[in-house]
């Protein structure tokens, strides 16, 4: 099916308003639309932002996972279409894989595409991924899959087991603390766009049943990958499994090593060890498929 | 340190009040500045008896370019012009009788003295004397001079000098300095010369130059003005003081590019320490050895005798005393001394008449003085000298600190009426430590105004 | 064609040091700037070796903790002090390195005959320490520069929030690792297995051996007093294992904490400048040579993701500089390793000692092996005067340099400083 293309950015705040309306009454299957956006290029101001804010130096380069912030509006405009099987709110991000094929110039023109797909069952509901490509000059430069869990929520009949189990091996002690303060979920929205309640504030995390505010977990990733800057391959594929909410504030520790021409990596609570995050960082070859 | 009695006895309103009331009205004093002439005004010179020293007293004013009166007479008057100075070449005395030139001559003088004028008597040493007529009338000079100084008015002095036979080469810088504003603190002084060996004359600007000169106690007070007086004088000044007091001496040694070395001169090994500084900083022209030393460290632990602990007693010693001659003789031994050094000890009024509740300082002091007459002779013989300055009342941040009557009367009681400044008391040690000042050894200056104690 | 001629080298000679007392932070100089005692510290070696008005090549210092408006510190110290106002200056700053680098940097230029003389120095204060503004309301403020009119001005207003105003106050914390340098040392000694009573006998013994090189006098000629401090304050002479003992730790965590605020350094403010010259220029001075710098070296070490230790360079740079210097460990009188922590100096000889770690870290056959404790800080260290980070180089140096000449001519003395963000700076002196 040819991907339904778009002018312009969604609003995020409208689509998560619309999404919350039209939560009820949602199942079936998965779409098979693919939406896309073509010729888009950053903002400066955006990008400076987002480095300053995930601690990426600011380069002519994209950080790896900026390009997440291009994608997500659109990924959310599928998500929050009436014929979208599950309800956005209550939906959680459980894991995050993006595959750099070669780092992007940050004046680079983009042509964007996401989709959903494998809707599968999970043992505590369903899982599907929202899935994202971007391409310079028609080839994929960076593709990347989120796996979202709908806590009750009921896949089709023969849907494949999910598989949101990201595996490292044993990390030493931690090779940083990081003090996350109260607000960092609000500074994260100013630059990403994702406006998501639970992220913004403690008060409007509580009304959606939170205690407190809980940290983006694609801004836990950012600073993961913004920690092992130069560090990384060219074309590399980081895998991260976002496990317990990271609430906010919060003191963490983020434990690295070498694995496999890479990186393994754990962000957990400095005092109770609770991990928040656990990912790998493997080198790809060029064009490898993903 | 300004002593604002004078200041205010000096001022119209002051000059006024001071005289009706019949209040000390203290003179401010020619005090020395470089490019001053030796005298602001003419000086006379005469003789009692057949005196010996008028052609040189003659040189050494014209020299100076000062213009120099022909005696005058008992009824001269007072109309000629005002005299800087008069001297007395009383070297010629043979007995009670010649001292009735001395009348006639002084008189008359004095009488037209302007204000910080100079009277000096040049006599012989009575202990010389061939004879108990001319000895007597030798002795006779000390009560003139010393009752000179005290009816003197507005600032100006009396000293004698004594010139034993061979010393006359001797005579050239002590009389410049009598007559010179350097002395303006020095009065009723007596002081003998001995022979020696004077170099020729020193530039009058920068009697020091090229002289490496060591200050005791340099951070502050008088110390402080020593070495500044010395740099001026053109010598380079290594300041000592207490480790602890480093900051104040490091802005006394850069204020007058000299060095400072911080020093507890008390210490066991505080000789050695000096003495290879000395050897491990050279002067300029290459030369290892040190020109001057001014010991000029000193405290004061005050208490009446019955209720002084050891402490008091034992740390006044030290510092006043021992580190003095310990250091003398380290220097003398490691060889670092010039041959023809000068050492000026600090002594005290107190080591003099004595002082209550100072019965420590003053013995210190007081041994300070013997120390310097007894070795002399040795110093003598290598062309060096070591004298002692005995300062009186001289105003500084420890006097500032008395109480307001006991310094007032302090600072009074003495022929001119006001407290010394440190300066003083420097210029007179600068003095000392010139080349000049060969045949200046093993003597005691007071800087002391003429003070009634101890006098 | 002209020939250029070839730069020839000579080693730089040490004439002296000076540096003020050192005070724990908040103390005597609470209210100096850096500027303050950075001036004050030159004027007292001005005073020491008579350079009243002279030019020297050139002044070398720096602080880690600088004012913005200290963007010219040196000079503007220059240009307060006695030295001549025609003396070039600038800035440096490598952490706690920052001292001992200055003076390395004056004694190239030395010689390679660029200058004949020089003066290195450091100073740091935590009491004055720079105090900025939060990141957003920075950049607001920025923007209301930038705004040309008042509308714009007002709209860049709006964007303060309260929650802006509160100042972000420098921490001693590694950027990187969000872990203080303390929290560091303390992974280092447990990994070396660094225990409480070896540190706090280190500790009392720089304690003791300072306050005995104070009453022999050694510092008469090292430091001179400032705002009416004689002495450094954190000095203890008294201090003992036992006392010691009584810390609670304050570093690392659990059973294995050992690091109280007795065996680490606290922080400190303080200044202090060496004056290095070609051997030609302190002989036509008349001023002494206490020793030369004979070499040096830096390293750095990766201990965000590469499993080393933060203050663990120096171990890398020292076999560096034996080899080039054709010297064992052992070929040293004096050894002055900085006491940032007990336990770091713990953990540099042990390293050293360490085969292992000799073999697979600094990748040497046989270890470098022990030192022998009795050479090792012997007048005092860190732990003692206290720790003014850029300072500290040019205390060790002078002192080093101290310490050879009144042992005699042909000794030889071993300075091992680490500094933050994994580096070490170490150098050879010689008298």
């Amino acid at each position: 099916m040819a991907p339904t293309e778009l002018e312009r950015p969604p609003s995020m705040a409208a689509l998560f308003a619309r999404a919350a309306l039209t939560a009820r009454g949602r199942g079936g299957d998965l779409p098979d639309t693919h939406l896309a956006r073509t010729g888009v290029t950053v903002d400066g101001g955006n990008l400076a932002g987002y480095a300053r804010i995930c601690g990426f130096p600011l380069t002519d380069s994209l950080p790896p996972t900026y390009p997440h912030l291009l994608t997500f509006p659109l990924q959310m405009a599928l998500m929050g279409d009436r014929s979208f099987p599950l309800a956005l709110p209550g939906l959680v991000h459980v894991r995050n894989r993006i595959d750099v094929v070669r780092p992007i110039g940050a004046t680079e023109s983009l042509d964007l595409e996401v989709w959903a797909e494998r809707f599968a069952t999970h043992r505590s509901g369903a899982t599907v991924d929202l899935c994202a490509s971007v391409s310079a000059g028609g080839a994929e430069v960076w593709r990347a899959r989120s796996t979202y869990l709908a806590r009750g929520a009921t896949a089709p009949e023969g849907a494949p087991e999910s598989d949101v189990t990201v595996a490292v091996g044993d990390l030493g002690r931690a090779a940083a603390v990081w003090r996350v303060p109260d607000d960092a979920g609000w500074r994260y929205a100013t630059v990403s766009g994702d406006v998501n309640p639970i992220h913004l504030s403690g008060l409007t995390a509580k009304a959606f049943g939170f205690k407190r505010a809980i940290a983006h977990g694609m801004w836990v990733k950012a600073r993961v990958l913004a920690a092992l800057v130069n560090r990384l391959p060219e074309a590399f594929t980081v895998d991260v499994g976002f496990r317990k909410p990271l609430f906010l504030p919060s003191t963490v520790t983020l434990a690295t090593a070498q694995a496999g021409g890479g990186w393994d990596v754990a962000v957990r609570n400095a005092r109770s060890g609770t991990e928040h995050v656990v990912g790998t960082v493997r080198a790809r070859g060029r064009g490898s498929p993903s | 340190m300004s002593d604002w009695y004078t200041t205010f006895a000096n001022s119209g309103f002051g000059t006024t009040i001071t005289r009706q009331l019949g209040l000390p009205r203290p003179a401010v004093l020619r005090r020395y500045e470089p490019g001053q002439p030796l005298l602001p005004g003419p000086a006379v010179v005469g003789s009692a008896g057949e005196g010996r020293l008028r052609n040189t007293v003659t040189a050494v004013l014209r020299d100076a370019g000062v213009t120099v009166q022909s005696p005058v007479t008992a009824d001269g008057g007072t109309d000629g012009e005002k005299l800087a100075a008069v001297i007395l070449d009383a070297t010629g005395l043979t007995g009670p009788g010649d001292l009735a030139g001395a009348h006639g001559f002084l008189a008359p003088a004095i009488k037209r003295l302007r204000p910080s004028g100079r009277v000096l008597i040049l006599a012989e040493p009575p202990s010389d004397a061939g004879s108990p007529a001319q000895a007597a009338a030798r002795q006779a000079v000390d009560g003139l001079v010393r009752s000179v100084a005290k009816e003197l008015l507005d600032g100006s002095t009396a000293n004698a000098v004594y010139v034993p036979e061979g010393a006359e080469d001797s005579l050239a810088g002590p009389l410049r300095f009598f007559l010179s504003g350097r002395s303006a603190y020095v009065d009723g002084q007596l002081l003998t010369l001995s022979p020696a060996d004077v170099p020729t004359r020193e530039d009058d600007e920068k009697p020091l130059a090229g002289k490496v000169a060591v200050v005791t106690g340099a951070a502050r007070g008088i110390g402080a003005s020593i070495a500044q007086v010395m740099a001026r004088d053109g010598a380079h000044v290594v300041a000592v003081d207490i480790p602890a007091a480093g900051d104040l001496l490091a802005e006394v040694a850069n204020g007058i590019g000299g060095t400072a070395f911080q020093l507890d001169i008390t210490a066991d090994d505080a000789p050695q320490r000096l003495v290879e500084h000395l050897r491990e900083r050279r002067a300029a022209d290459g030369r290892q050895g040190v020109d001057v030393v001014v010991h000029n460290a000193g405290i004061t632990r005050d208490k009446l005798l019955v209720n002084m602990d050891a402490v008091r007693w034992n740390s006044v010693m030290a510092v006043n005393l021992q580190a003095q001659l310990d250091i003398t003789q380290a220097l003398l031994d490691a060889d670092v001394l010039e041959d023809d050094a000068r050492i000026v000890c600090v002594s005290s009024q107190s080591g003099i008449a004595g002082n209550r509740g100072q019965t420590n300082y003053a013995a210190s002091k007081a041994g300070v003085i013997g120390m310097v007459r007894a070795w002399a002779p040795r110093f003598a013989e290598r062309g060096a000298t070591i004298n002692a300055v005995a300062p009186g009342f001289i105003v500084t941040e420890m006097t500032a600190r008395m109480p307001v009557g006991t310094r007032e009367i302090g600072s009074r009681i003495n022929s001119l009426q006001q407290g010394g400044l440190p300066v003083d008391v420097a210029e007179t040690i600068a003095w000392l430590s010139q080349p000049g000042s060969a045949g200046v050894n093993g003597q005691t200056v007071r800087v002391c105004g003429q003070s009634m104690l101890g006098a | 064609m002209a020939q250029s001629q070839q730069p020839t080298t000579r080693k730089a000679a040490i004439v002296g040091g000076n540096r003020i007392p050192f005070a724990r932070s908040n103390t005597a100089y609470a209210q100096a700037s850096n500027q303050d005692m950075l001036t004050a510290t030159l004027d007292g070696l001005v005073a020491r070796f008579g350079l009243q008005g002279e030019s020297v090549g050139e002044v070398v210092a720096g602080a880690v903790l600088k004012h913005a408006r200290d963007f010219n510190l040196t000079r503007e110290a220059v240009l307060g002090s006695k030295l001549s106002a025609t003396t070039p200056a600038y800035d440096v700053q490598q952490a706690c390195g920052t001292g001992l680098e200055a003076a390395i940097l004056v004694a190239n230029k030395i010689a390679l005959g660029q200058i004949e003389s020089g003066i290195a120095g450091g100073v740091d204060t935590t009491s004055d320490a720079p105090l900025a503004v939060s990141d957003d309301l920075r950049r607001v403020l920025i923007s209301l520069n930038n705004a040309r009119t008042w509308q714009d001005r007002l709209k860049v207003l709006g964007r303060i929030r309260p929650g802006m105003i509160a100042p972000e106050i420098p921490r001693n914390a590694e950027p990187r690792t969000g872990l203080a340098m303390g929290d560091h040392a303390a992974i280092t000694a447990e990994e070396w297995e660094i225990g409480r009573e070896e540190q706090d006998e280190l500790a009392a013994r720089s304690h003791q051996l300072m306050a005995a090189a104070y009453d022999r006098g050694f510092f008469d000629d090292l430091v001179t007093p400032f705002l009416g401090l004689a002495r450094d304050n954190n000095l203890r002479p008294d201090s003992s294992v036992e006392k010691l003992a009584k810390l609670r730790p304050v570093f690392g965590t659990g059973e294995g904490a050992t690091m109280t605020a007795g065996n680490s350094t606290p922080l400190t403010d303080g200044a202090s400048a060496v004056l290095l010259a070609s051997d030609e220029w302190a002989d036509a001075k008349g001023l002494p040579v206490l020793a030369h710098l004979v070499d040096a070296q830096t390293a750095a070490v990766d201990y965000v993701h590469g499993g080393e230790g933060l203050l663990m360079a120096p171990v890398y740079a020292v076999p560096v500089l034996l080899v080039r210097n054709g010297l064992a460990l052992q070929d040293f009188d004096f050894y002055e390793i900085h006491e940032a922590f007990a336990s770091t100096v713990l953990a540099t000889t042990k390293a050293w000692e360490d085969p292992g770690y000799c073999k697979e870290k600094l990748g040497l056959d046989a270890p470098l092996g022990s030192i022998d404790r009795a050479k090792l800080n012997v007048n005092g260290s860190s732990l003692a005067a206290g720790h003014p980070f850029a300072a500290t180089g040019g205390r060790i140096v002078a002192q080093l340099a101290k310490t050879l000449h009144e042992a005699g001519p042909g000794k030889r003395g071993l300075i091992s400083i680490c500094a933050a963000g994994g580096q070490g700076v170490v150098a050879i002196l010689e008298s």
